[in-house]
């Protein structure tokens, strides 16, 4: 890898955070630290600016060889194949061999770093303050059917994000661009198929300017999601673009049997030189769905024939486990990583309005114990910060040192003899009854009458996400879309943003100081945002409390014996197939 | 015969519109928005109001039951985000799948048709043969191995024996297939292949009853008199058990084979989850998860299709058999 230079964007920014192990195999593709502990910082994140970082060939991978098809099993379908509508975390992994986006991200060992895909770096800071950004596209892009691809097809492919037919994808683009949530009214994309919507421009076949209303400094990673894929317009298709889309990177879609098979084949007009991060070593990556978690992983156990190549997306279940994490051929083949996915005790802050009672419930809550009672390491690890460890500008603290069973007495003296009364809302299946009975128990064991409510399943994050929910605690989630605090922070804590229904914020805090907080850290210079974010993190927590963090997801696969170059995505927490390859 | 034909036709017609009515009314007691899962997250209550409107997901509830049932009959125009205007037999669009809900149907029906016809042929032949000789073998070491068999099936499950087939077959010996579908006429060999594990456990657990059934019942039959009579007017024992006593023990079994396969058909839910083939069953259990109402009713009217139509198939057997019977 040739030695990256680290300077600001637009003359710009660098970004050099402590970020955590993000990603290990067990296997002989170790690419990471030695446990699944989202506790020990040692990971590395930058933005390259330097157009070099951002060409080809993505340096060769160790016993990387082409030829074999690779197999993928899981038991559901992926919902989206069409780009501007992907946003699962298959349909995101899976984009990643079919289409090319303005930046990517580049994951070698521990280190992550923002790259140029389609264009030359991940963007140009015109004036400095993130209001207007320039993308310069790379020369020798072509489609699958060898067609050039120009700054036109990317613009086309964001503007048809517009189209209200296209529904799942992400909304970023398309909100800020428009400067309004309802986007789709302020722009209406099929009345202007051949126009652009407003704050887009491509002033050349070379060029693509974003223009917004307001700061949006987070537009070079927003811009790595696969809503940024070019799209020839000659080729939209509307809704059944989402079964054959078109390729622009290294393999291209041949066959799509819905909820059966999908299969990708060697796009030959990729050129390897104008891609930093991708590889094209096995002839074909084959997805089977319809195989459940105990077939999956029993198939890629025994590991026979055609399973040999085979990665089993399905996480390992439980049942099996201790036979996986104990086998040595099998911990060969398996990856482990902490993920980004972080999971917290969410305290609504509007009814638990006491600082000292939510500080006593962070006290009273047994982190080891609750993962324990998830399965153990496999699953989760703990963590006591409000960004996961992996994001840009990640600092490890823990403002309420309880050990990793919890500091009953540190609770007792926070209450004082007060013994409240909470309302653990909690969702009505398995997963959601165990979890409720193992915090109920931490937190009467501090003093706290803990009555819980079971909320259907299906409903409980939209309930959860309505401001006047009759409910004080509730187990929340969030997985950002990049790395960044600024994904993360003002989303789930800025009290501005609070409405009747739908809030992210669903603890809704709001602190006008915090609040301040967010707009200075904002309006810095991006490369200054990475570290105000890791010291804001640390702030919230210790002056509000406005959560109890619990664990980050661990992902846990396995994959037969000729698989390699697998590594699970410090971006999101499944595995890339941008280095896979088959043993010959 | 064709008075009858038509009377259990129009209460075939009848049965399947209660159906379609009930499966109707039953999706909105689902608790479970299918819009909220095709809004990305941060999405604002006025979007999701959209594309509920989009979908036709806000109007009347009789107004969306009429628009699919018209869909059926003379087609339907879904709009561009549902894939534009949809011919008739048109079942709608399925959000979830994204694509037409027939397209799917004719996609996964003939993987639930090629379980189960071929496992039926098995489990009957089989089932109905061991009972047969089980029952001209009384008391011998034939009978009580046949006992035993049935016994032994209908006491297990067929997620047990299905993991027992494959943990042995594919995952140890690695002499069977990872279960899979392809089509018949495609290659009929991997046909075969793909499904057989999937046969063998239907035949195992569904011969096992149909053993002890017409065990019992060919025993009953030949204590009768007209058994008798055959063997006492000097037939071979040939044409007195092939004849005579299995036409008589078998019409009983006829009903219960005509419910198990039409039900079968219907979706072998368990089966296909167990082996990982998405048929029809699979196909139904996932629209319900998903709330993908298109495919609800689809896959439940094609279900209840089948066990109508074997319905009808029975009684028309049962008067081929017996000649007591008359339509």
């Amino acid at each position: 890898m040739r030695t990256r230079i680290l300077i600001a964007a637009c003359g710009a920014f660098a970004i050099v955070v402590a970020l955590s192990a993000c990603s290990q195999n067990t296997g002989t593709q170790d690419t990471g630290s030695s446990s699944a502990d989202a506790a020990n910082p040692t990971q590395t994140g930058v933005i390259a600016t330097d157009p070099l970082d951002s060409m080809g060939p993505a340096p060769e991978v160790p016993g990387g060889a082409k030829g074999g098809t690779f197999t993928i099993i899981r038991e559901l379908k992926i919902p989206h194949l069409d780009p501007q509508r992907v946003y699962s975390f298959a349909g995101l992994m899976n984009a990643a061999l079919y289409a090319r986006t303005l930046t990517t991200w580049e994951q070698i060992d521990d280190q992550l770093t923002l790259v140029g895909d389609l264009a030359q770096t991940p963007g140009t800071n015109v004036n400095g303050d993130c209001t207007v950004w320039e993308f310069t596209i790379k020369d020798g892009l072509k489609f699958e059917d060898g067609s050039q691809i120009t700054s036109k097809e990317i613009a086309y492919g964001i503007a048809r994000s517009f189209n209200p037919d296209l529904t799942g994808g992400p909304t970023y683009l398309q909100e800020w661009l428009s400067g309004t949530p309802q986007y789709d009214t302020a722009w209406d994309f099929k009345a202007n198929k051949s126009s652009l919507p407003p704050g887009l421009t491509t002033p050349d076949a070379k060029t693509v300017q974003f223009e917004f209303d307001r700061p949006r400094c987070d537009l070079p990673f927003a811009v790595s999601l696969p809503a940024s894929a070019p799209v020839p317009p000659d080729k939209d298709t509307g809704v059944d673009y989402d079964n054959l889309p078109f390729s622009s990177g290294p393999y291209r879609i041949t066959e799509n049997t819905p909820g059966v098979q999908l299969v990708l084949e060697r796009n030959s007009h990729w050129d390897p030189a104008t891609d930093p991060v991708r590889h094209q070593y096995p002839d074909k990556f084959v997805w089977t769905f319809g195989t459940d978690d105990e077939a999956s992983a029993n198939r890629v156990i025994a590991d026979n024939g055609a399973d040999q190549t085979a990665l089993d997306w399905n996480s390992v279940p439980s049942s099996l486990v201790s036979k996986t994490t104990t086998d040595p051929a099998l911990k060969e083949r398996s990856l482990l990583s902490p993920t980004t996915s972080a999971n917290r005790l969410t305290i609504n802050n509007q009814r638990v309005t006491d600082l000292s009672i939510r500080q006593a419930i962070n006290y009273a809550i047994d982190r080891e114990g609750l993962i324990k009672m998830l399965g153990g390491p496999t699953v989760g690890a703990p963590m006591t910060t409000l960004m996961p460890p992996g994001t840009l500008g990640y600092q490890a603290y823990d403002a309420y040192p309880a050990g990793p069973n919890g500091d009953i007495g540190k609770a007792k003296e926070l209450l004082a003899g007060r013994t409240p009364e909470l309302v653990l809302g909690t969702a009505d299946d398995s997963s959601g009854q165990e979890m409720a009975t193992q915090l109920k128990g931490n937190l009467e064991k501090a003093g706290f009458v803990i009555t819980v409510k079971n909320i259907p399943a299906d409903d409980k994050l939209d309930e959860t996400k309505k401001k006047d929910n009759p409910w004080d605690l509730y187990l929340d989630s969030w997985a950002a879309d990049w790395p960044s605090g600024a994904a993360i922070l003002p989303v789930l804590f800025d009290g501005r943003s609070i409405k009747a229904e739908g809030n992210s914020n669903s603890a809704y805090m709001n602190s006008d100081a915090i609040n301040a907080e967010f707009d200075r850290i904002q309006a810095l210079d991006p490369d200054k945002q990475a570290a105000e974010w890791g010291a804001l993190d640390e702030r919230i927590m210790t002056e509000v409390a406005p959560v109890v963090p619990l664990y980050v997801d661990v992902a846990y696969f396995l994959h037969g014996s000729k698989v390699g170059g697998l590594f699970v995505s410090g971006v999101f927490p499944y595995p890339s197939f941008v280095n896979a390859y088959i043993e010959q | 015969m064709t008075r009858f034909l038509l009377r259990r036709s129009l209460l075939a017609i009848l049965t399947l519109f209660a159906v379609s009515v009930l499966t109707f009314l039953m999706f909105f007691v689902l608790p479970r928005d299918p819009v909220s899962g095709m809004c990305p997250k941060n999405c604002n209550p006025e979007r999701l109001e959209r594309v509920r409107r989009e979908l036709g997901l806000s109007d009347p509830k009789i107004d969306q039951y009429l628009a699919y049932m018209k869909g059926i009959f003379v087609g339907r125009d879904l709009g561009s985000a549902q894939g534009g205007h949809c011919d008739a037999p048109c079942l709608g669009y399925s959000y979830v799948n994204n694509e037409p809900v027939s397209e799917t149907i004719a996609r996964v029906l003939p993987v639930t048709l090629s379980i189960v016809i071929p496992a039926a042929i098995l489990w009957l032949g089989l089932g109905i043969g061991l009972g047969m000789v089980s029952a001209l073998r009384q008391g011998t070491w034939v009978d009580r191995v046949a006992i035993g068999f049935s016994l032994t099936g209908a006491s297990l499950q067929l997620y047990f024996v299905g993991g027992v087939l494959l943990l042995v077959f594919t995952y140890q010996l690695g002499i069977a297939p990872v279960p899979h579908y392809t089509p018949l006429l495609e290659n009929p060999a991997d046909w075969a292949g793909g499904l057989v594990l999937a046969w063998l456990a239907l035949a195992f657990l569904f011969s096992a009853i149909y053993a002890r059934l017409s065990r019992a019942q060919m025993v009953e039959t030949l204590s009768e008199d007209f058994v008798r009579t055959a063997r006492a007017k000097g037939l071979p024992n040939s044409q007195v058990y092939g004849r005579h006593a299995l036409r008589a023990a078998i019409t009983p079994l006829v009903t219960i084979a005509g419910i198990d396969i039409g039900a079968a058909l219907g979706g072998t839910v368990i089966t296909e989850i167990t082996f990982g083939l998405q048929g029809l069953g699979r196909t139904a259990v996932g629209a319900v998860h998903a709330g993908d109402l298109p495919m609800i009713m689809a896959t439940v009217l094609v279900a209840a299709f089948f066990i109508v139509v074997a319905n009808i198939a029975v009684d028309l057997l049962y008067a081929a058999i017996d000649p007591r019977v008359r339509l």
